[in-house]
């Protein structure tokens, strides 16, 4: 604790560090016109105390304070803030990347009547994702974990008259959804072993988990005894909240469609951030997970990484390679942190924020500067479409300079870098693989297939939009000088040329050929990597082949020298429709859930409610017998008997007519009836 | 005269008042109502406010732990060998209570306010409406089962007339049907009723008596009685404590409504004016969740604790099942009506669990759901007083032209999906779990229902969400020209409605303790019997 600052120093400017975007979210809703200056005000204050944050905390302390929120008798739910290593690298992380995208954003956004509500949905964002980071809390962090996805969902459909965007929006926030699921139910099987959600008590360095062991079949922790295969459930949900929020197969489809939100939004949250709150995840769980779960984790992050390299091969729209490049690399840390190199993870998230934000970026001063183009020309085009594009280096020098040097740390060329944290996750995959051998040599093998892939797709998009000849004034027939094309201003230029400089292996390592010498790596790294010869022969065999890729993208995309003619081919489709994964479950596994509710409604309408009007019926049916028997025997018995007596009173009537003689026979008969009666008997 | 009694007999008062008053005072009526409404919130506010926690004031099954305890001898009827007929005048409040009384008074309000729309015969809605008033308050403050069984009677009289005349195209049906329906069930739960009343005797006077919590102590039982748990008797063969626990169950069970005994709900809410829906959904359910806590479970503990598996089970199938239904709607309100068996179904998961968590997240999903069915309610009525239609396929785009509103019905969906920050989260949670923990700690519910249970809240994303893009986001477009000029955006007595509810959403879910603290003795107390 040789810290400059006193804890209540510490837990103040974290505080700050998590209100200030939060205020700005209100005032921003309130104050509609200063929105803009909230935002970057209040993220540039994160930033500050962010910056406060990591140099007292980055490899000195770990600092944690919580106060007890809920209280329910001998259940008690704390909610605080941890700040170690982690939490401390991810914060700076994200405040200064944000500040960068809103910095940005007020020229992107500068048209839009609606901006208020930009800038207070990014600040709503800024302020949940920081939360997660520093959450000390499970329960806290799923909470901001959930809070995230809203912030992403409002953002996504911000033009919320687009069809596509509030569909894409919605399938996002569902999607999300699943994995939330799974990381409820995590949390429920950690909340009864272990009988707390608190990170550091649970996960920490003499946290309870390792004093929790598997015994006879049993995962017994110090409060419970429970079946073992809990311990790999609660692996596999924490893996699918996971795999939900950082877009891993099979929950992966909806950031493709996320690119319907503004390009600032996607080079933040679907690139930079959120999308890497997944594997931030699962980087805080880490002690949980066994074997059975790493090795599927380890599948599901190469699968990922693969699957979509492939489809980023053969999409036009600029946007779109950019979201599937996203996925891949995601998966990439999902792999690292399958074959338990967290250190590699977390330095591949970090590098990978920068240069994909800046893909993004730059990209989205392509689209920008096209939109101009479109309003001022009055035109219809597809502004995102590549293949409206090409020779655009000439119009915009720098958005093209910036674009090449985030591909070349795409691609992990030497002194970028992406070289160091790529190779750092190449390596710990080769020696995983060597440990294990047989079928695991997979891993390394596909992984660097995936790593030329990378490369020959990040160049296919630099060649065809800003090399080659310029398709577009053909296409809306206009002259090129008609089109006043040129780099945006410097709101917009300023955020990437920065985002550029740290693209460069210096700011990590001194040295930017070595792994062992990054401070960052080397926090985490807590056992240095063996195989030395590995480290000299993963990056020169990955790198020979890419600047061979480069170049022949280059002859067929910029130079069409070569001309695919394979369009039709089935690989070509199943890449180009993405592995068909959006046909399987936006018709058949939505269209199965419709038609199972509509079978439910049906159910309740004529088999539930039908038995309630059934016994209505039943008891009106009782109701008309009753009646029939009521007027018909039991009436009918009443009636009889006084029809009986009437009819009886008639005929006595008669009988008393006056008459003498009528008397005399009477009493006559009545005599003899009873002589006879008396003799018989 | 205690607190509990003006509170409970404030509205009936001015009910009679208007009544009285000339029909030329028309105009009056509502501002009487809202009156009453608003004091009746001060009164509900004051006590909350003062509502002493602690062990020492748990109640459930300590008479002297209840809070404002009134007790009067009402009837005292000699009835020669069987000894002398004991009807109280008991009311007393807990922690169980508390809650659901403030948001009662709450509901009331806002129902009051959304009478503004009701045109026809105001003398009559707002005397019956006043009526219904008293007899719900007096619902969640009767401690004798007697006295609560004509309030909870009293309920179904205003509620037929008030669907049956001033409701929507299929109003006799539907309100006949959710008369017959309630009937139904209550009118067995009297033979339990007396049943209860035939074992138990006051420990005070040696009387039999109706008093419900004396009846949750097995001490109070007659020997050899049908309800005493050691007389083992027999109803048709079965135990007589658990023929008594199913039919006081499904009386209320009708009420929440669970699964299958629902078909009453989205009926009566389609054909219901809104005033009417908003308490249904709000007061109405909770009575449910109330009398299955109170006296399905405090009475009879051990069936229901033999029973929880099937209690869990409905809890889930309810859950599943109203979000399924829900998702096939075309008509909002109906969709809103089966989201409410869906959220429902979680108090029942919550309290078969028997655990604190679970049952402290049953009863903050009531109140919860209190708030935001009556949000969602109003906001189908928002639309439906514009247009007089509330098919989603009709409108589209509504956020253009209506944008305050859709801010609204974004907080209210986002809420009713369980978005943290907001109370129905914490809810949901909990009652999960609590139906988790419940195989380790007592080993009542397997795992694999709360498991399930999460796929409530994953569907529940699924329609409102879709609900959302379909109605709001998108172009502007509904069915009929006219239709453009009549939705205009909300009004202050529309905002002045939505925003305390939105706000108590947003406070209970950001300091759940606020409602956790006044139940959680209770509920540790209520566990007490069940070890």
């Amino acid at each position: 604790m040789d810290s400059v600052f006193t804890n209540y120093q510490i837990l103040c400017f974290a505080l700050t560090a998590i209100t200030a975007p939060f205020l700005a979210f209100v005032f921003s809703l309130i104050f509609k016109k200063l929105a803009g200056a909230f935002g970057i005000v209040s993220i540039t204050v994160s930033l500050v105390f962010s910056a406060i944050l990591f140099f007292s905390i980055w490899q000195k302390q770990t600092f944690h304070f919580s106060f007890s929120w809920i209280k329910l008798g001998n259940v008690s739910v704390n909610i605080g803030i941890l700040l170690n290593d982690l939490s401390v690298i991810m914060l700076l992380l994200v405040s200064f990347v944000a500040l960068l995208v809103h910095i940005y954003s007020v020229e992107y956004i500068r048209k839009e009547a609606l901006r208020y509500r930009y800038f207070a949905y990014l600040s709503l964002f800024c302020f949940a994702m920081l939360c997660v980071v520093i959450a000390d809390n499970l329960f806290i962090l799923y909470a901001f974990w959930e809070l995230v996805g809203f912030a992403s969902y409002l953002l996504i459909g911000f033009w919320f008259t687009k069809k596509k965007a509030v569909q894409a929006n919605k399938k996002a926030f569902i999607m999300n959804r699943v994995g939330d699921v799974g990381f409820l139910i995590g949390l429920m099987i950690l909340l009864s072993q272990f009988h707390t959600l608190d990170i550091e008590t649970i996960f920490g360095a003499k946290g309870i988990i390792h004093s929790s062991f598997i015994h006879n079949g049993n995962w017994v922790s110090p409060f419970a005894s429970i079946p073992d295969y809990w311990l790999t459930i609660a692996g596999f949900c924490f893996l699918l909240g996971a795999c939900a929020k950082s877009a891993q197969f099979p929950l992966h489809s909806w950031l493709p469609d996320a690119m319907q939100g503004p390009t600032a939004v996607s080079s933040l949250i679907h690139a930079a951030t959120m999308v890497a709150a997944g594997v931030f995840l699962l980087l805080r769980v880490s002690p949980l997970f066994n074997d059975v779960v790493l090795t599927t984790m380890a599948s599901i992050g190469l699968l990922t990484a693969f699957m979509a390299a492939t489809i980023a091969l053969t999409q036009n729209d600029i946007k779109k390679v950019l979201a599937f490049s996203t996925i891949s690399q995601l998966g990439f840390m999902v792999l690292a942190v399958g074959v338990k190199d967290n250190a590699a993870a977390i330095f591949h998230l970090s590098t990978h924020a920068f240069f994909k934000c800046l893909l993004f970026l730059a990209a989205g001063m392509v689209i920008h500067q096209l939109h101009h183009v479109k309003d001022d020309t009055k035109t219809k085009f597809d502004e995102q479409d590549m293949r409206n594009m090409g020779g655009l280096a000439r119009f915009m020098p720098i958005t093209t300079v910036v674009f090449i040097i985030a591909a070349l740390s795409l691609s992990g060329l030497p002194f970028t870098s992406g070289y160091l944290s790529k190779d750092a996750i190449l390596i710990s995959v080769f020696e995983w693989a060597s440990e294990r051998g047989g079928v695991y040599w997979l891993f390394p093998v596909v992984i660097s297939i995936t790593s030329w892939l990378t490369t020959f797709y990040i160049f296919r998009v630099i060649f065809k939009t800003f090399f080659g000849d310029f398709k577009l004034p053909a296409l809306i027939n206009k002259k090129e000088k008609e089109l006043h094309l040129h780099d945006p201003n410097l709101w917009m230029k300023i955020p990437t040329i920065i985002l550029a400089v740290f693209c460069f292996g210096f700011f990590f390592a001194l040295n930017p050929f070595s792994l062992e010498g990054s401070w960052l790596h080397h926090a985490f790294n807590l056992e240095p990597h063996a195989g030395g010869l590995l480290h000299l022969f993963v990056p020169i065999y990955i790198n020979a082949l890419s600047l061979v890729l480069i170049a022949s993208a280059y002859f067929i995309y910029a130079k069409n020298k070569i001309v695919f003619t394979n369009h039709k081919s089935w690989y070509y489709q199943f890449s180009y429709h993405q592995w068909y994964f959006n046909v399987l479950y936006d018709k058949k596994l939505v269209g199965l859930i419709l038609w199972k509710a509509k079978i439910t409604f049906w159910f309740d309408k004529h088999i539930i409610d039908g038995i309630v009007h059934l016994s209505a019926k039943a008891i009106l049916v009782l109701a008309e017998i009753v009646d029939w028997v009521d007027t018909h025997i039991v009436d009918a018995f009443v009636n009889g008997l006084a029809n009986i007596v009437s009819s009886w009173s008639v005929w006595f009537k008669s009988v008393q007519n006056g008459k003498l003689q009528h008397y005399f026979i009477w009493m006559l008969f009545i005599f003899l009836s009873f002589i006879i009666y008396k003799v018989i008997i | 005269m205690g607190l509990l009694s003006v509170l409970i007999f404030l509205p009936l008062v001015f009910g009679i008042l208007i009544l009285a008053m000339p029909k030329s005072l028309n105009a009056w009526f509502k501002y009487i109502s809202l009156a009453v409404s608003l004091v009746q919130l001060a009164i509900a506010s004051y006590m909350y406010y003062h509502f002493k926690t602690g062990d020492a004031f748990a109640g459930v099954n300590q008479l002297s732990q209840y809070q404002w305890l009134e007790n009067l001898n009402w009837i005292r009827l000699d009835v020669g060998q069987f000894g002398v007929l004991q009807i109280d005048y008991l009311l007393g409040v807990d922690g169980f209570s508390i809650g659901l009384i403030w948001l009662s008074a709450l509901v009331m309000l806002v129902a009051t306010l959304s009478s503004w729309e009701i045109k026809t015969n105001l003398k009559g809605y707002f005397a019956l409406f006043l009526l219904l008033n008293t007899a719900i308050v007096g619902v969640f403050c009767a401690l004798d089962l007697f006295l609560f069984y004509i309030f909870y009677e009293l309920m179904l009289l205003p509620l037929y007339f008030l669907i049956g005349m001033w409701g929507g195209v299929r109003r006799e049906y539907a309100s006949i049907k959710f008369f017959l329906y309630t009937l139904f069930g209550s009118v067995f739960m009297l033979l339990v009723i007396a049943g209860l009343y035939l074992s138990v005797i006051d420990p005070v006077t040696g009387n039999h008596t109706f008093n419900m919590v004396y009846a949750m102590n097995p001490a109070n039982y007659i020997d050899g009685s049908i309800f005493n748990s050691l007389s083992n008797a027999e109803i048709f063969g079965f135990p007589a404590r658990t023929v008594g626990f199913i039919v006081v169950f499904i009386a209320f069970a009708i009420k929440v409504p669970v699964f299958p005994f629902h078909t009453w709900l989205p009926d009566a809410h389609v054909e219901a004016p809104t005033p009417i829906s908003l308490i249904l959904a709000g007061i109405l359910l909770k009575v449910g969740g109330y009398g299955i806590i109170r006296i399905a479970y405090g009475i009879f503990p051990e069936a229901a604790m033999s029973l929880s598996f099937w209690m869990g089970l409905l809890g889930v199938i309810s859950i599943i099942y109203g979000a399924m239904a829900a998702l096939a709607q075309r008509d909002l309100k109906r969709l809103v009506a089966y989201s409410s068996v869906s959220h429902m179904g979680f108090v029942l998961l919550g309290i078969a669990s028997l655990t604190s968590e679970g049952l402290n997240g049953a009863m903050m999903q009531m109140i919860s759901h209190g708030f935001l069915s009556v949000m969602l309610f109003f906001i189908v009525g928002v639309i439906y007083t514009r247009v007089h239609d509330r098919d989603i396929y009709n409108f589209r785009g509504l956020a253009n032209k209506m944008p305050v509103f859709t801010g609204f019905v974004m907080i209210a969906f986002f809420a009713s999906l369980g978005l943290p920050g907001f109370s129905a989260f914490i809810a949901e949670a909990f009652t999960l779990i609590g139906a988790f923990s419940s195989q380790t700690l007592n080993g009542l519910l397997p795992r694999w229902m709360a498991m399930f249970g999460t796929l409530g809240i994953l569907l529940g994303a699924g329609y409102l969400l879709w609900t959302l893009q379909r109605m709001f986001f998108g172009k502007f477009r509904v069915k009929k020209e006219e239709w453009k000029l009549a939705l205009t955006d909300v009004n202050a007595r529309e905002i002045m409605v939505l925003v305390p509810l939105a706000a108590m959403a947003l406070v209970l879910g950001i300091m759940p303790s606020i409602a956790f603290n006044v139940m959680s003795s209770s509920v540790n107390q209520f566990l007490l019997m069940f070890k």
